[in-house]
């Protein structure tokens, strides 16, 4: 199978399956059926992009191929946010700021973030990855603890928007919201498109990238941001997805055969959203909605990083 | 600090924890013989006391066990897996027998717990290359598809809620008459202390242990079960408390250096200190209401286990 055909067959994939979940036993409803599966398909795509990009976007960058945004701690501090957002100022803060301005400041807190995580974890490109990842691991522990004890503080009410928050899913997307977050993961994804080449010299190592005459600190600064918003984006939209992130990326490479980002970065939202569409049409036909797409997909792609940490035996 | 400062400490927050409440004792009431204080103190408070000094304990001691079998620093119930397999095995009772009593349920949680301490001890064994830091990250992500599968299990029986509660260590449910099966974790640690020299040789690993004359399989399943044993009668009494198997022996490493004999006594001092420090700040952070001690051990420990983690690779 060449590159192409890879390529190709997944976006074929993907249109297959997007075609069988609007349409499978709608009965051609066009009032109300088809239009909510349409709002649904949307998110779909706009976090399958939104997973697969900044997964593949953060290994470049940090040179390996277990850490992902996910696992260094980003989901936890969006819900630790809205946490605190929701303490100090209450529910008035959904009119207050309105959804947008909820997503303007939970963008920058997630570009202060990034800023952190690259002054201090990721300086020297030969960090040892398994301290990161466990690093990462206990410091999203520590975060969402955080979360639940702000959790205790606030009223019922206030609580189950919180919760709504922790197991957001595909059944709730509202198209006002759906549009917003296409509008930023488009920004987003354009920044990226005019920065192709850059991300592949990026891919050889800092030393390299700069003697090829890349603005190291730059071009990874611009790449931090994009990955900021599109966590911000995606975990806005369906909340956290923890282990995904790697699963995708893994089966990208293997299905890729290369690392050029032209190609890894399109197969990689193809098959988040191939992902995210079987997740969601078992949810909707085989658990008839008494399952969520999150457990389904950690108890999935958990189980995969496992194996494929103790396939590699720790030579990784 | 010195071992009897240590256990000065240990006298004071006890004294602390018994006096720290939504109800009025006084040591005043109580030498005036009122009932009411009598009541609060034997019905509430010493059991609190009790449960708060075992599970501190009996987790401190269980995380050194471990350490020892993995021959790794920085693993411990929560980084290997056993907390939530102790909940899932819970959770397994509670849906398919229900009306299964405390007994029932500990020994499906300490089944199912042991079962997969064993499959992670086999896991962490046939990798080769042992990084220190990848041992717990395999621990980690181990315990969160066990997790993830009992969600995906609590999801199908409505019983997610229920869950989160067992997630959370929470020592304000105890009252005299629902706690008294946290003294099994008495014995367990008199015996693991019994056994301290056979674990030092242990954590020596299979070749010098079995030269040495000890039966490694045996030592190594008894030790598992001990282990088991302790987490899953502290998950069923009070809930999940994750890091002070870790940070406890770490830090007592760090001071006092790694001869169990020695060291053991303090590690269970220690951790009890730890439990009764976070309970009683639990306690006063939003008084009258109660923080779980769930929340305060997991962010105070999880925090001291970054410390430790940055410390080390510097």
């Amino acid at each position: 199978m060449s590159r192409l055909d890879a390529r190709l067959g997944i976006w074929l994939l993907v249109a297959a399956l997007a075609a069988a979940f609007v349409l499978l036993g709608s009965g051609l409803d066009m009032a109300y059926v088809i239009p909510r599966r349409l709002t649904r398909l949307a998110a779909i795509g706009v976090a399958g992009v939104c997973i697969g990009c900044s997964s593949v976007i953060f290994q470049t960058l940090t040179g390996n191929r277990i850490l992902t945004p996910a696992i260094m701690g980003y989901e936890a501090v969006y819900l630790l946010f809205q946490a605190l957002l929701i303490l100090l100022i209450g529910t008035h803060s959904l009119i207050l700021l309105g959804r947008h301005g909820n997503v303007w400041l939970s963008i920058l807190l997630m570009l202060g973030y990034s800023w952190l995580l690259h002054r201090w974890l990721l300086r020297d490109g030969r960090q040892n990855v398994y301290l990161l990842l466990l690093v990462g691991l206990v410091l999203s522990l520590v975060l969402s603890t955080l979360t639940q004890f702000i959790q205790l503080k606030v009223s019922p009410g206030e609580f189950s928007i919180l919760q709504g928050f922790n197991y957001a899913s595909f059944n709730k997307a509202q198209p006002l919201q759906v549009a917003y977050s296409a509008v930023l993961a488009a920004l987003a994804c354009l920044v990226v498109r005019r920065t192709l080449p850059v991300l592949d010299v990026l891919a050889l190592g800092r030393d390299q990238a700069i003697v090829l005459g890349v603005d190291h600190l730059r071009a990874v600064s611009v790449q931090m941001a994009v990955i900021a918003v599109l966590v911000a984006v995606s975990t806005s939209l369906i909340g956290p997805t923890a282990f995904m992130g790697v699963f995708v990326a893994n089966l990208t490479y293997t299905l890729a055969r290369t690392f050029r980002h032209r190609v890894t970065l399109p197969l990689a939202s193809g098959v988040a959203m191939a992902l995210f569409i079987v997740a969601q049409y078992l949810v909707e036909q085989a658990f008839n909605y008494n399952m969520s797409v999150n457990i389904l997909i950690n108890l999935v792609c958990g189980a995969y990083f496992l194996a494929l940490m103790t396939r590699t035996r720790g030579t990784a | 600090m010195r071992p009897p400062v240590l256990v000065v400490l240990f006298a004071v927050l006890c004294g602390v924890s018994l006096m720290v409440g939504v109800g009025r004792m006084t040591w005043l009431d109580l030498a005036g013989l009122s009932e009411d204080a009598w009541l609060t103190l034997t019905a509430s408070r010493l059991p609190r006391l009790a449960a708060l000094v075992l599970s501190g304990a009996g987790l401190a001691v269980c995380g050194v066990v471990l350490q020892q079998i993995v021959r790794n620093r920085f693993v411990e119930p929560a980084t290997s897996g056993g907390l939530d397999a102790a909940k899932l095995g819970i959770l397994i009772a509670v849906s398919a027998f229900p009306g299964i009593g405390t007994a029932g349920k500990m020994l499906m949680a300490l089944g199912v717990s042991f079962a997969a301490s064993l499959a992670y001890v086999a896991m962490i064994r046939r990798i080769r290359f042992k990084s220190i830091v990848l041992v717990p990250v395999l621990g980690l992500m181990y315990g969160s598809v066990l997790s993830a599968l009992a969600e995906f299990w609590a999801y199908r029986h409505q019983l997610l809620q229920s869950l989160q509660g067992w997630l959370m260590g929470d020592f304000s449910r105890i009252v005299q008459g629902n706690y008294e099966i946290i003294f099994v974790i008495l014995p367990v640690v008199v015996l693991i202390y019994v056994f301290a020299q056979r674990l030092t040789v242990l954590g020596m690993g299979e070749g010098m242990a079995n030269s040495l004359g000890l039966n490694y399989t045996a030592t190594v399943t008894l030790g598992l079960l001990l282990v088991a044993l302790t987490v899953s009668v502290t998950v069923i009494t009070v809930g999940a408390i994750p890091f002070v198997g870790l940070v406890i022996p770490n830090l007592i490493a760090l001071r006092y250096g790694e001869n169990l004999q020695r060291t053991l006594p303090l590690v269970a001092l220690c951790g009890a200190s730890m439990l009764l420090a976070c309970d009683i700040l639990g306690r006063l952070l939003i008084y009258p209401f109660e923080v779980p001690i769930g929340l305060v051990a997991g962010s105070v420990g999880g925090v001291l286990f970054l410390v430790l983690l940055l410390r080390r690779s510097t």
